[in-house]
């Protein structure tokens, strides 16, 4: 098992860099917009994202591993955009509901508990997003057609790939209530590119 | 006789300033033309620069002399850029479409990214992006903000559409201040997205330059939205500034100028109030601003803001005159005559936009004052025939 762990761990170190690209513009905007000067709490958004990819990851490796086992290595083509189009939906609505009002401002719409778990369904849509190094993984796992091993392999993979991913909490040094401003803007862009990204998969 | 010596001293300081600007930017101007166009055209192009300096310098008037180089530069970039290239971009993908800074800004992660490879493949002595990068560099030390009022040619378009109207029929202050920053936005989603997609994505969805449709996706679907957000683009571009009076491209959809606001405060060049205490109040310099880059500070004086591009609008219509440009907003003397005046930051401001505007447009003025000349000739022999 230590021998799967290291080879989906190299994997991971050695693509590391294309995960980024793909995870930085969903990530990103939300840390700017919701996130706080304070460390911990960003710490906390960021957690939740790489449980969300850790979660996306698990079940990718069941679904792989178990595909091997039928001899049927492709999964079906409308999971991931459909993934892509709620979470998108997910990210817009967040920007409705997890705004807290500021002295001297009423919100017309008030924050609601659920939207708090955005970076986590921000974290499951990129873990699911198919781009090379997670389709090398993946057709991998559909070979070994074992699904112990997948989760290990898996595993290996998404700790070397969120070593990479550490420096997106740099900008939480600038934050002021003017950056999030931005961040909410961005956010919105990136949900409505990831919303006509996601109904073009699925058209 | 006192007429005659006044006129003196501004006379040859403006002449002086004339030479100054004519020397480098005709020099800069035939080495760029070297081999293509004949040397008259681009001394044309330098000639005319080196005019737009004196006329400032012996009037004092550096908006409106700014305005007439910057729109005529912009001009020119469309009838060579777009107006020749049209046919060719029947043949190219978005990979070997002409150089255009804008989309340096988005697309600043994909240079590093290249240029990482560059170096990898031990090709970096090679012209690289690296070598952009510098250039940039020195253009932002060198102009800073003032980029987007000297030579951008999207900011030229912008810029005299919105000198057109005499009034404007649409007052934005709300829309501006909700909205002042979404360029930032714009800029921080597509750098990610470009890298993501290792494409210029600014180009491929919104440039409003593109007016073909090569660029665009093969999906029908993908495409009839990017066809939707160019239109919407060129509408900013082309007719908000003629109802708003404003550069509503330049202020709402640039990345390009949230990224000079960004790094434009390496530049030394500001707009400072020379005395704010003689400050009426009377806002006129923000309702003046193309930019939205002026806005009512908590002490109910006019605060500068980072979109400022040293334009001179503000300056020009202070009634009071209590606006200047500084270093670093310090004071300096106001000198209004002599050679003295050459060495105020106003002139040096001029100087350096002048200088880097001129040789910017010599990519392309210089070939455009051909294209003319050469339509002019046909036009002469058809109607010859």
């Amino acid at each position: 098992m230590f021998a799967i762990l290291s080879e989906g761990f190299l994997l991971g170190l050695s693509t590391g860099f294309h995960c980024v690209m793909a995870c930085l513009p969903a990530l990103v905007p939300y840390l700017l917009s919701e996130g706080r000067i304070a460390w911990r709490a960003n710490c906390r958004i960021f957690l939740e994202f790489l449980a969300g990819r850790f979660l996306a990851y698990s079940i990718s490796a069941v679904v792989a591993s178990a595909l091997g086992k039928i001899s049927q290595p492709y999964l079906p083509t409308w999971a991931a955009p459909l993934a892509m189009a709620l979470t998108a939906l997910f990210m817009l609505a967040s920007l409705f509901f997890s705004r807290q009002s500021r002295p001297g401002e009423k919100c017309l719409v008030g924050s609601n508990p659920v939207f708090k778990r955005v970076p986590l369904a921000i974290g499951f849509m990129t873990g699911i997003n198919i781009c090379p190094p997670f389709v090398a993984a993946f057709v991998r796992l559909v070979g070994l057609a074992d699904i112990g091993a997948g989760l290990f392999y898996f595993t290996g993979f998404f700790t070397a790939t969120s070593l990479f991913m550490l420096p997106v909490m740099a900008p939480a040094l600038f934050m002021n209530e003017r950056v999030k401003d931005i961040g909410r803007m961005t956010l919105f862009i990136a949900g409505i590119w990831y919303l006509i990204l996601g109904i073009k998969g699925l058209l | 006789m006192q007429s005659f010596s006044a006129d003196k001293e501004r006379f040859l300081p403006a002449l002086l300033f004339f030479a100054a600007v004519l020397v480098p930017v005709s020099f800069f101007s035939v080495q760029i033309a070297a081999g293509r166009l004949n040397a008259a055209y681009p001394a044309a192009w330098a000639l005319f620069t080196a005019l737009t300096g004196f006329f400032i310098i012996y009037t004092g008037k550096v908006s409106f002399y700014r305005r007439i180089f910057f729109g005529a530069s912009a001009a020119l970039f469309l009838v060579h850029f777009k107006l020749s290239l049209f046919s060719a971009f029947a043949s190219v993908g978005p990979g070997e479409a002409p150089y255009c800074h804008i989309i340096m800004a988005s697309s600043f992660f994909n240079y590093f990214y290249q240029q990482y490879l560059a170096f990898m493949s031990g090709d970096f002595r090679l012209w690289g992006p690296l070598s952009a990068a510098f250039l940039w560099l020195f253009f932002t030390l060198v102009l800073g903000r003032a980029w987007c009022s000297w030579a951008c040619f999207a900011g030229g378009i912008d810029d005299l559409l919105s000198a057109l109207p005499a009034h404007a029929l649409i007052k934005t202050r709300l829309p501006a201040g909700m909205f002042r920053d979404f360029p930032a936005a714009l800029l921080i989603f597509m750098l990610l997205v470009s890298l993501a997609q290792m494409l210029p994505v600014y180009c491929l969805w919104l440039c409003p330059f593109k007016l073909t449709p090569v660029f665009l996706d093969q999906d029908a679907f993908i495409r009839k939205i990017q066809l939707g957000l160019m239109f919407f683009a060129l509408a900013v571009l082309l007719l908000g500034p003629l109802l708003t009076k404003k550069r509503t491209f330049c202020s709402f959809l640039c990345p390009f100028g949230a990224w000079q606001a960004f790094w434009g405060r390496l530049n030394p060049f500001r707009v400072t109030v020379v005395d704010t205490e003689e400050c009426a109040g009377c806002f006129t310099c923000l309702d003046s601003c193309p930019m939205y880059a002026i806005k009512a500070g908590p002490d109910g004086k006019p605060e500068r803001a980072a979109y400022c591009n040293l334009c001179g609008e503000c300056l020009a219509a202070c009634p009071n005159g209590r606006l200047s440009y500084s270093v670093f907003g310090l004071r300096s003397p106001d000198i209004k005559s002599g050679f003295g005046r050459l060495l105020t930051p106003e002139s040096f401001l001029v100087f350096s936009a002048l200088v880097t505007g001129g040789t910017f447009a010599a990519l392309f003025a210089p070939a455009a004052l051909k294209d003319a000349v050469d339509l002019l000739r046909r036009l002469g022999h058809l109607i010859i025939k």
